[in-house]
Formats: structure tokens, C-alpha cells, sequence
């Protein structure tokens, strides 16, 4: 039953808030097919495999260049540029070819890598060679470019205001940006999309709760419906309940 | 310098008899070149193209080393239109068209796919290929059909082919015939049902292809206009993709209404495509991630000669976006870290757009006028970039069409100096474009005459009447033909001193080219409006005989019908001004029935003409008894009968005249002047 809390916004119980959740349809299949989303760009091959069998879903994605996909991720994950790049050109010749922003981030990430590993002098000349011409064809870059060369002026790089581009989250980023790339050459949506909807779950709550006191997940990972504090306390809805 | 020396020790070993070893090098090739313009660069100094080419040539090459090659051959052309024409030179073309024939490895069919995609990236590559055309459409269609059947499209390799295939069948399509080819093989019920399989790649290659197909092109965009697919019609399945939430897919969708838009071949559709194209296009412009000069092109497009659709795209505010888009890139200029290049493309293009939407409507001008537009035009005619000055040239001419804007705004625009500096530009392109927007500022009511005539206009049209240029010599007269209407005496004498009765004359003659043509006979006409002085000056230059024999050359039934109404107000102003010069005209029998056959032309302004023609020769008295018999020049101050009415009787005219007054159908500006003629008659007629 809904009741007004002394701050003049309505209360809406545990109870009726399920009922209400439960009154609105949602096919298992619905839901099923955003699980398989989230395996098949994330790359979980196996898992994904399993769960379409499982929940019988007829897959309209090629699983078998989910592999090819997550080595190429993990070849960047673990800095070896060089052989992502391989690989890609293996898997769609294209790609590199007609993006230059994305090749110019793989070359970015490579220099990184040499510099990470000490090789100044062959990090110069690659910054030469490779990355300096083609930062001349796309000015927009040179910026980045730039910045990434500044890492050689730094003896101790982890204290540098550049550190970041030796993060580990560094790599993660270009990894990802990689994906999103192979995923729409074949027409796959760049993000999964069960995070869109945690975010659009967060941005809901924080609107509702301007209006209401209601049931929230305040816990993502368990997704436990937790009761309106007010009600809680006793505040709000007995109160008001109260009233002739 | 080692790693040249490397570079070049991989292409000789191409030519290893061991093909472990050319395999490997053509591998490390591949990975070098992909995504690297100079090392592509790099491997055509070290002539790559014969060892890829023979090795593609050659039958026993595995496929393996044949997907590698094809692959360097892909990557190679995407370098620019010169690397490409250097492959197909290179005869890389025919082994590419076996390897997409049927049976071929599904990795070797794609990348070679892939190679043949990027090779014809470029227009003269595409027109190039004539001899393959047949051969590539019909292998294509095969791979479609095929992949179509398959129930493994999701597998991504089939669904990579059958993407490729739609694409390359788009850029064949260069030429109306190979628009026909392509379509009578049957390409429109294979590509239609792919807009609705659902995968976005797919939908935007079918899209673009069925762009490419429909382009320019009535027949196939009212072919492609009523194919039905799963009960709803193709425009009804594009209008719905213009919606979609993929804006790579909306905007090749509003391009492909576009097409049928501008054949009005959409039907009852029409108010749908203003009501979802625009928005979706407007959106578009302030997305991200969108290619702004394919959106910007795309409205252009769109708007391109039809006034609704212009005033929907200003209501939709695409001119104030437009113009924030320029203000943009012109705050980028000079700045580091810029693709200054693209700029310059997306500038031009959103030049040209605003002058599209501005072409017809006044509202449309003085929305874009309101919005800063004139501020720009007149910086970027002094633009380093030769297009985006003839750009914005071409813009300025549409809003200066306006009377009102030409009167109020443009003077303190500051755009006139740019524009004379223009016309004298070294690009033929910038040259014809000023003048052509200088036409529109040198009228009687625009403020900005006597500035130009002050900044010597005059001296630098007639500077480029030498011109080679059908276009620019046409719109330089047509200056000099505003210029001349309500000018005073002395600069009109002046300006008919410096262009010459003769060169006008010379250029009226039929031999001349026909734009040419026309505005020269308008600058004679406009010559001899207000006095006789441009009259006497034509009859001093050239003797009565010729002026005679050049009016009656610009009669000729060939004659254009612009040329031959300037030729009749021409004839009219010679006839009217002066008695004397009249006389020859009536003195002419030939002139006096070729004016006569036109009073009866279908075409009302040409009757007109000739009406104006019959009235002016009508005008003039007969000396009266009382008057003694004196001839004069031919004031129609002298009371008297119409000194030249035998000689129009004679012609039948009255009764021609009568005629057409009976004629209900008779245009009524057509019938009031015939009115007017028949009054001459009326003595004789009593």
C-alpha cells in the first residue's frame, strides 16, 4: 500500500513494489538473449557456447570469431602489439587499412611498450619511422603522439604526470577500443549492453528517488531489493496510515 | 637506410623459388603495409606490383600465398587513386575477377573482394574496369544469391563476402549504362530484402549500392520505388531505416530518399520524406561520430532544386547549423593538431549547401543573411583553398538574388573587393563563380554599382571577355548587361566605347556559342534602351546593311528562344529611338516578315517581342499636309497617319491580328498587346 512520509513524498512497500515488478512482462527469452550478448562481446566463448545450449537460443553470431577476437585482446592485453596486429590483418585486412585512428592506437601502444621496456633508442626510431609520417597525414593526432614521446624525457616513469599511459588500464583501454572495432566489422554492437542498463537502472533510482521512497538495489552485485528507509524506521507509511 | 635494405631483400625474395620463402615474405609485406602509407609508398618504389602481379598470374600458385598476395594487392590500393591505376595497369585486375568466381576458397573469394573494393575507390578505376563489368556483376550476384540461401550468414567470413559483394556492385555503377547492366541483372529483388535483415554493416553496403544504382536516375528510381518486400513498398522500408538508431544507417538511408525525391518519383511519400529525412539529416549534423561532410552533402542533396524542402530544412534550423559548422572550422584555422584538410572539404560543402538551400526562397535567404552567413562568405573568398572561394562565390550569387538582402546587408558586407579580386583569380573555376555572383550586385537598385564602377569594373570585364570560357564570357556580358540598365549617358557611352559595337557584334552571330550569344544580344538591347545613342553607335560602327543582316540572323528559326526575344526588344529599341534607322528596318522585307511570323509564336514572350516590334515601327507619323511635307527624325510628335502602315498591311498583319483576338484561348499580356497593335490599323480597317 502506498503512503505519504512526513516529507511529503509517498512510500511504496516491499510488497507492493514486487507486485508490481512482477505484473510487468518480461520474457525469459528477452533476458536470456541480453546474458548472450554480454558473453559473445565480452568474448566468452565457452560460456557463451554452453548458455546457448542451455537456454536453446539460436544464435545468429559466429562463435568461432569470439576466439579470434579474445586473442587478438589478449596479445594486446599483454603487450605484444605487434602480434595483435598480425592478427587482425589475418582476420580482416580492412580494418587497419581504412581506420587510422585505431592503427595509429596500436602503434601508440607499441611505442609505449618500448619505452616501458627501456628501448629508448628503438622507441625514437619507431616514433620515426612509423608513428611521426602518419601522424603528419592525420594532424589530430599528434597531439596523443606528443604525449606518448614525452615518456622519454622521464628517467623515472612511474612518477611521471604521464604515468598513466603505462597503467595496465592503459592497455585495457586500447584492448576494448580494438574489440569495439572487430565487433562492428561484423555488424556486432561495439558494448554489451547489460551495463547501458545498470546505468540506466542507477539514473532511474537517483530520478525515483526525488519522487518516492520505494525498494532500491543499492547493491549491484546482489541485486537485493532493500525496503524504503522511511518505512523502515516506521516513519512515512505507518504514520500516515495512522491518519482517519 | 637498413631497413630499405631490408624492405628490398623481402620483395627479392619473392622471386625464391622456395615458396616457404615467398609465403613469409609476402607475409611480412602484408603486416607492413596495412594501415602504413609510407611504407606502401615505400614498396611501389621497390615495384612491388610485377612480383604480386605474376604471382596471382601464375596457376600454380597455392592459396595460401595467392590470399596473401591479394591481400598486399588490397592494401596497396587503398593508398590513393594513383596507387590503384598503377595495379590495374599492372594487370592485377583479371586473376582478382577468378578468384570471386564460384568455387574458390571462401578466404581467398574474400579477400579478393576486399582488394577489388578498395581498387574501385575511385573514379577512374571504376570507369576503367569496362571490359570486367559483365564478368564482376554476375559473379557477385552468384555470391549474394548464394549467401542469401545460406543458413550460416552469421558466420563472419559469409557475412564479410556478401557485404563486399553489395559494394562493389555499388561502385560499378559510374555510368547510366552500367546503372542498367547492374540493375537488369536482377540486382534490386536480390539487394531489397537485405534492408531488413538486421545487420547493420549489411544494410548501410545495400544502401549505398542502391544509391549508387538509383543516382540521376528516373527509370530505376521508379523501378525501385514500387518494389515491394514483405508486404511493404522500398520507400516505406527506407523511410523506416531513416529512423533507425544506427545514424551510420539513417543517413545512408535519407541519402537513398534523396535520390527518389529528386526524380518526384516518391509519390504520396513526398510530405513524409520532409517530415522524416530532414529532421533525421538535422539530427545528424549534431551528432557525433558522424561524418559531418557526408551529412552536410547529404542535405545539400536533398534540397537540391525544391523550394519545400529547403523551407523545411531552414525550419529545421540546418542553416544556422550549417553556418555554426563553418564558424567552427574557421576558429580551427591556423590551430595545431587539426585535419585542416577535412575542413577544407566540409567547409566547401557546407558553402554549397547553404547555397542550395538559399537558391529559391527568400525566407531561406534572409534566414541564412540573419545568421552571419554574408561574414563568412566574404573571409572565405580569401581563403587559401581555391574551392572553398569558388564555394562560397557560388553561395553568394544565390542570396544575393534577393533584392531586398542586396539592398540592405551586402553593402557593408565587404563582399564586393573579394569578389572583383576573384574574377580575375587564376582558377578558371573561381573566375566564372565571382562573376557569376557579381551579376546579381550590378543592377540599378543595388547600392554597390557605383562602388564597383568606382573599383573600375568595367576595365576588368572587359579584360575577360578574351576568355576562352563559354561561362565566364557569358556571365561577364550579363554583367555588362546590368550595368547598362539605367546607367547615365556618360557611362554608358564609356562602356560601350570599352566593350565595342563590334566585338558585341561579333559575337551575336549565329557561329557564336549559344549562352555567349544570348547575353551579347542582351547587352545590345540594353545598349540602345534609353536613347538613341546606343542606336547610332551600333549604325555608325557597322553600316545600315550589316546591322540589317545581323538582326535578321538573330531572327533565324534556329535561333534560341532567350536570343530571339533579346533580338526582338533589340529590333524594338532600333525601330522605336529613330525614324531613320526604323526606315531600314521596314526597307528590309525579310526583317519585316520574320517579325511578323514570330507575332503568332506559341511561345508568348517571343509574340510579345514582335508586338513590341510592330508597335514601334507603327509609331511613326507620316509627315501631315499641314506640316509641309518636311521629313524629320521621326518624332511621333508629328500629327499624321503611321508613315510605315502600307508596309505592315502588306504583311497581312491586321487580319493575323484580328485573328488571334478571336482566339479564347489567347494569353492575355499576348492579347492586350495585340489590342494595342490592331489601333494602328483601325483607319485602314474603316
Amino acid at each position: 500500500m502506498t503512503a505519504s512520509s512526513s516529507s511529503g513524498k509517498p512510500t511504496i512497500g516491499l510488497d507492493e513494489w514486487e507486485s508490481k515488478m512482477a505484473e510487468v512482462p518480461i520474457a525469459k527469452s528477452d533476458l536470456n538473449r541480453l546474458i548472450m550478448n554480454y558473453l559473445v562481446i565480452e568474448g566468452y566463448k565457452d560460456a557463451a557456447e554452453k548458455f546457448s545450449e542451455e537456454s536453446g537460443l539460436t544464435h545468429s553470431v559466429d562463435l568461432g570469431s569470439i576466439e579470434e577476437r579474445m586473442q587478438i585482446r589478449f596479445a594486446v592485453q599483454s603487450g605484444d602489439i605487434r602480434g595483435a596486429i598480425e592478427r587482425v590483418n589475418d582476420l580482416n585486412p580492412d580494418l587497419l587499412d581504412t581506420d587510422p585512428r585505431l592503427y595509429f592506437r596500436l602503434q601508440q601502444q607499441q611505442l609505449i611498450e618500448l619505452i616501458r621496456q627501456g628501448r629508448a633508442e628503438e622507441a625514437l626510431a619507431f616514433a620515426q619511422d612509423e608513428l611521426a609520417p602518419h601522424g603528419e597525414e592525420h594532424p589530430e593526432l599528434l597531439r596523443e603522439l606528443e604525449k606518448t614521446m614525452a615518456l622519454l624525457a622521464f628517467d623515472a616513469l612511474e612518477g611521471s604526470p604521464l604515468a598513466d599511459l603505462l597503467d595496465f588500464s592503459h592497455r585495457q583501454k586500447t584492448a576494448n577500443e580494438l574489440n569495439a572495432a572487430l565487433l562492428a566489422a561484423h555488424s556486432q554492437p561495439r558494448e554489451p549492453k547489460l551495463p547501458a542498463l545498470l546505468q540506466l537502472l542507477a539514473w532511474t533510482q537517483e530520478k525515483l528517488d526525488e519522487k518516492a521512497n520505494y525498494p532500491r538495489i543499492n547493491n549491484i552485485v546482489s541485486a537485493v531489493l532493500e525496503p524504503p528507509a522511511a518505512a523502515a524506521t516506521g516513519d512515512g507509511a505507518s504514520t500516515a496510515s495512522q491518519r482517519p | 637506410m637498413a631497413s630499405l635494405q631490408l624492405h628490398a631483400e623481402y620483395v627479392q625474395q619473392l622471386q625464391s623459388s622456395n615458396p616457404v620463402d615467398v609465403y613469409a615474405a609476402l607475409r611480412t609485406i602484408k603486416n607492413a603495409i596495412i594501415g602504413s602509407s609510407t611504407k606502401k609508398a615505400l614498396y611501389f618504389r621497390l615495384h612491388i606490383i610485377p612480383h604480386v602481379s605474376s604471382l596471382l598470374a601464375m596457376d600454380d600458385t597455392d592459396v595460401q600465398t595467392r590470399i596473401q598476395a591479394t591481400t598486399i594487392v588490397g592494401s596497396l590500393a587503398h593508398k590513393g587513386e594513383d596507387a590503384a591505376k598503377q595495379l590495374l595497369d599492372g594487370g592485377v585486375m583479371e586473376s582478382l575477377v577468378n578468384q570471386i568466381m564460384p568455387g574458390t576458397d571462401a578466404m581467398l573469394m574474400e579477400v579478393s573482394e576486399r582488394a577489388l573494393n578498395a581498387l574501385l575507390s575511385y573514379t577512374d578505376t571504376k570507369m576503367s574496369v569496362e571490359e570486367y563489368a559483365f564478368s564482376l556483376v554476375s559473379c557477385l550476384l552468384g555470391i549474394i544469391a548464394e549467401a542469401k540461401d545460406s543458413t550460416q550468414l552469421f558466420e563472419m567470413r559469409a557475412h564479410a563476402r556478401i557485404e563486399l559483394a553489395v559494394l562493389i556492385l555499388g561502385k560499378l555503377c559510374v555510368t547510366e549504362s552500367r546503372q542498367f547492366a547492374v540493375a537488369n541483372a536482377g540486382t534490386i529483388d536480390l539487394l531489397v530484402p537485405l534492408l531488413t535483415w538486421g545487420y547493420p554493416r549489411l544494410q548501410i553496403a545495400t544502401l549505398q549500392t542502391l544509391s549508387a544504382l538509383s543516382y540521376e536516375n528516373m527509370e530505376i528510381c521508379r523501378a525501385l520505388a514500387t518494389v515491394p518486400h514483405d508486404g511493404q513498398l522500398f520507400l516505406a522500408i527506407v523511410l523506416k531505416l531513416a529512423r533507425h538508431q544506427d545514424p551510420e544507417i539513417r543517413l545512408h538511408a535519407c541519402v537513398c530518399v534523396s535520390n527518389l525525391s529528386r526524380m518526384r518519383v516518391s509519390g504520396s511519400a513526398t510530405r513524409d520524406i520532409q517530415n522524416i529525412a530532414v529532421p533525421a539529416l538535422v539530427k545528424l549534423l549534431r551528432c557525433p561520430g558522424v561524418s559531418s561532410l557526408q551529412v552536410v552533402q547529404a542535405l545539400g542533396y536533398l534540397c537540391h532544386e525544391d523550394a519545400e524542402i529547403q523551407i523545411a530544412a531552414k525550419n529545421a534550423g540546418v542553416i544556422t547549423d550549417v553556418i555554426r559548422i563553418l564558424a567552427d572550422i574557421e576558429s580551427q584555422e591556423g590551430i595545431d593538431f587539426v585535419d585542416h584538410e577535412h575542413n577544407i572539404l566540409v567547409a566547401k560543402a557546407g558553402f554549397l549547401t547553404l547555397g542550395t538551400i538559399v537558391s529559391a526562397g527568400e525566407e531561406c535567404r534572409a534566414k541564412a543573411v540573419e545568421s552571419q552567413a554574408l561574414t563568412y562568405l566574404a573571409r572565405a573568398m580569401g581563403h587559401r583553398d581555391d574551392g572553398i572561394k569558388a564555394a562560397a562565390c557560388l553561395c553568394t550569387q544565390y542570396i544575393v538574388r534577393s533584392v531586398p538582402i542586396c539592398r540592405t546587408h551586402v553593402p557593408e558586407s565587404g563582399i564586393l573587393k573579394p569578389l572583383l579580386k576573384l574574377a580575375q583569380h587564376e582558377t578558371l573555376d573561381v573566375q566564372v563563380s565571382a562573376t557569376a555572383a557579381l551579376i546579381n550586385l550590378l543592377p540599378d537598385f543595388s547600392p554597390l554599382r557605383t562602388e564597383a564602377l568606382k573599383e573600375n569594373i568595367v576595365d576588368t570585364l572587359v579584360g575577360l571577355l578574351d576568355s576562352s570560357s563559354a561561362m565566364l564570357c557569358r556571365n561577364v556580358l550579363w554583367c555588362i548587361r546590368n550595368l547598362l540598365v539605367n546607367i547615365d549617358d556618360d557611362t554608358r557611352l564609356s562602356i560601350i566605347d570599352k566593350v565595342g559595337i563590334g566585338r558585341l557584334c561579333a559575337i551575336s552571330r549565329p557561329d557564336a556559342d549559344p549562352v555567349i550569344r544570348e547575353q551579347a544580344v542582351g547587352v545590345l538591347q540594353n545598349i540602345t534602351v534609353e536613347n538613341d545613342q546606343g542606336t547610332r553607335a551600333i549604325f555608325e560602327c557597322l553600316g545600315a546593311e550589316k546591322v540589317v543582316e545581323l538582326l535578321l540572323g538573330l531572327l533565324d528559326p534556329q535561333t534560341e528562344t532567350p536570343t530571339q526575344v533579346h533580338s526582338l526588344y533589340l529590333l524594338n529599341n532600333i525601330a522605336v529611338r529613330s525614324q531613320e534607322c526604323c526606315e531600314h528596318i521596314v526597307k528590309s522585307k525579310p526583317l519585316l516578315h520574320a517579325i511578323a511570323a514570330r507575332v503568332t509564336s506559341p511561345v508568348s514572350e517571343v509574340a510579345i517581342g514582335a508586338l513590341w516590334c510592330i508597335n514601334s515601327i507603327a509609331t511613326h507619323k507620316a509627315p501631315s499636309s499641314r506640316s509641309g511635307g518636311r521629313g524629320d527624325s521621326g518624332s511621333s510628335s508629328d500629327e499624321g497617319e503611321p508613315r510605315y502602315l502600307a508596309q505592315l498591311e502588306e504583311l497581312g498583319l491586321q487580319a493575323t491580328l484580328e485573328g488571334m483576338l478571336r482566339d479564347s484561348g489567347l494569353c492575355l499580356s499576348v492579347r492586350d498587346r495585340v489590342k494595342t497593335c490592331l489601333d494602328y490599323f483601325a483607319p485602314l480597317a474603316i
